[in-house]
């Protein structure tokens, strides 16, 4: 799975998913596949088999989870607000399972009513560095003529059909 | 079959009457399906044959115009080539994406096209034999793809939906810098406006019928526009298209070449002739100019990536092992 934040202000969001024998190569793949064109700072990956997933309907019937205080680890939370929306982080948890990391953040984040809640363990995610953040994303930057605006035809087409000729 | 009610529906694909229904009114309120949702086999058939046909399209679509990135006539020129041609390898990448969310795996459909079985878009089995062709296709092939592709962006299957968006955004440019060397070249050169003229001779049949059979012979579509996979008839974006650019084309001073090809005072539309579908179908079938041509080159990229698909599966197994 990739996330992709596009700017120091804006949260991490899921972008879709590529193939790949590791996280180096996904990492690779994700970059040439998401960040053909601007705007990225971050570039996450995360196996698929990581993230652990549950809708509104499944919580409602879903067992209360032990907290053991042994063994927590950090949860990444992200969670989807709408049909159309991807997910998108809300925060991060600490908890001792997936299962007890979504019903941690049921709590850490009371006010938000998602229709899906994703977690996963802090130490599945591959991010760039962010040193690494310039020679990766900088360059989509400059192609200026990836860009639709680069090319003035309705311009082009009203000054064929007023003069017949292009200025 | 497909105007009949649900329970109707429900017994001929042998699904359960009460859960197509929900899934229907789903579609109704314009909810998007997901990849864990409940939806009909026939659902999930249908959006695997068209997702992967049209990723495959994307990724042989790279073929015509990738032939021509080592002879652009400017270093502006080429750079908007890689461009658009590394998009196109990227948009078979989203669709692939789409379709495995589906329970498709990648191998699968990779080897249902170089097999031969998949079909991709008849478009591609033509050949670009002048320069001029690049803009021809950038112009009229996807100015034809976005019009359909505007349509499925808001199909009912969430990740087709999210994935054409995106690919929406990339094809306007790709038709931008088809449709700004058209305008160019037909107001250029006598050299450069024959060759415009023969490269939009030469496609625009071919784009017309991109869109597929007429409604009449259209056998999926009855089912795809009930479950809003489709919302639009092929002969409606057709008109559309024909409507966009028959004016513009006009105006740079290209005929086009349909002598039957008439403005409809009463319906405001343009009226072309009959379009000549057995030659729609031979290229389908696979005798069309280039389809043998075409496969030949994804079965041999195919095989050339070998080395790297093993190594990089080599190098991921070394490195779990350390």
């Amino acid at each position: 799975m990739v996330f992709q934040q596009e700017g120091p202000d804006q949260p991490v969001v899921h972008n879709g998913t590529v193939h790949a024998p590791d996280a180096e190569l996904a990492m690779l793949n994700a970059r040439d596949v998401f960040v053909r064109r601007p705007e990225a700072v971050a570039l996450w990956v995360v196996p698929a088999d990581a993230i652990f997933t549950q809708t509104q309907e499944e919580l409602a019937k879903a067992e209360p989870a032990s907290q053991a205080a042994s063994g927590l680890s950090d949860y990444y939370v992200f969670a989807k607000f709408s049909q159309q929306a991807q997910c998108r982080q809300v925060g991060q948890v600490q908890a001792g399972s997936p299962q007890a990391a979504v019903q941690a953040a049921i709590v850490t984040f009371a006010d938000k009513q998602p229709l899906w809640w994703w977690v996963f363990p802090a130490s599945a995610v591959l991010k760039n560095e962010s040193s690494e953040a310039e020679p990766m994303f900088s360059a989509a930057r400059y192609k200026t003529y990836k860009d639709q605006a680069e090319y003035p035809v309705v311009t082009m087409m009203r000054a064929l059909r007023d003069k017949g000729r292009l200025d | 079959m497909y105007g009949a009610d649900v329970e109707q529906i429900a017994i001929q694909l042998n699904e359960d009457p009460q859960k197509l229904a929900d899934f229907e009114a789903r579609i109704a309120r314009g909810e998007k399906i997901e990849p864990g949702d409940w939806m009909p086999a026939e659902y999930r058939r249908q959006l695997i044959r068209m997702i992967s046909q049209h990723a495959h399209s994307e990724v042989v679509g790279m073929l015509p115009e990738g032939a021509w990135i080592t002879k652009a006539p400017s270093l502006r020129r080429k750079l908007i080539l890689l461009a658009k041609v590394q998009d196109e390898a990227g948009h078979g990448q989203y669709l692939y994406h789409a379709a495995e969310t589906l329970g498709a795996t990648r191998e699968e459909m990779l080897d249902a096209l170089l097999d031969g079985k998949a079909k991709y878009s008849s478009i591609f089995n033509y050949h670009t034999t002048t320069w001029a062709d690049n803009g021809a296709i950038g112009w009229l092939v996807d100015g034809a793809a976005i019009l359909n592709q505007t349509m499925l962006a808001r199909c009912s299957y969430g990740p087709y939906s999210r994935a054409m968006v995106r690919i929406c955004m990339e094809e306007n440019f790709h038709r931008k810098q088809g449709q700004e060397m058209i305008i160019l070249y037909s107001q250029g050169t006598p050299t450069q406006r024959a060759m415009v003229q023969d490269a939009i001779t030469r496609w625009w049949w071919p784009t017309l019928m991109m869109f597929g059979p007429h409604d009449a012979d259209s056998p999926n579509s009855g089912v795809l526009i009930r479950w809003g996979i489709k919302t639009r008839t092929n002969d409606e974006l057709r008109q559309d298209f024909i409507n966009q650019l028959v004016p513009d084309l006009q105006a740079c001073g290209i005929v086009l070449p349909d002598p039957d090809l008439h403005y409809d005072e009463a319906t405001g539309n343009w009226r072309t002739g009959a379009i000549d579908w057995d030659e729609f179908w031979a290229v389908l079938k696979g005798n069309g100019p280039a389809n043998a041509e075409r496969m030949a080159a994804r079965r041999q990229a195919h095989a050339d990536g070998h080395w790297v698909r093993e190594a990089a599966a080599a190098y991921a197994v070394k490195n779990q092992n350390q």
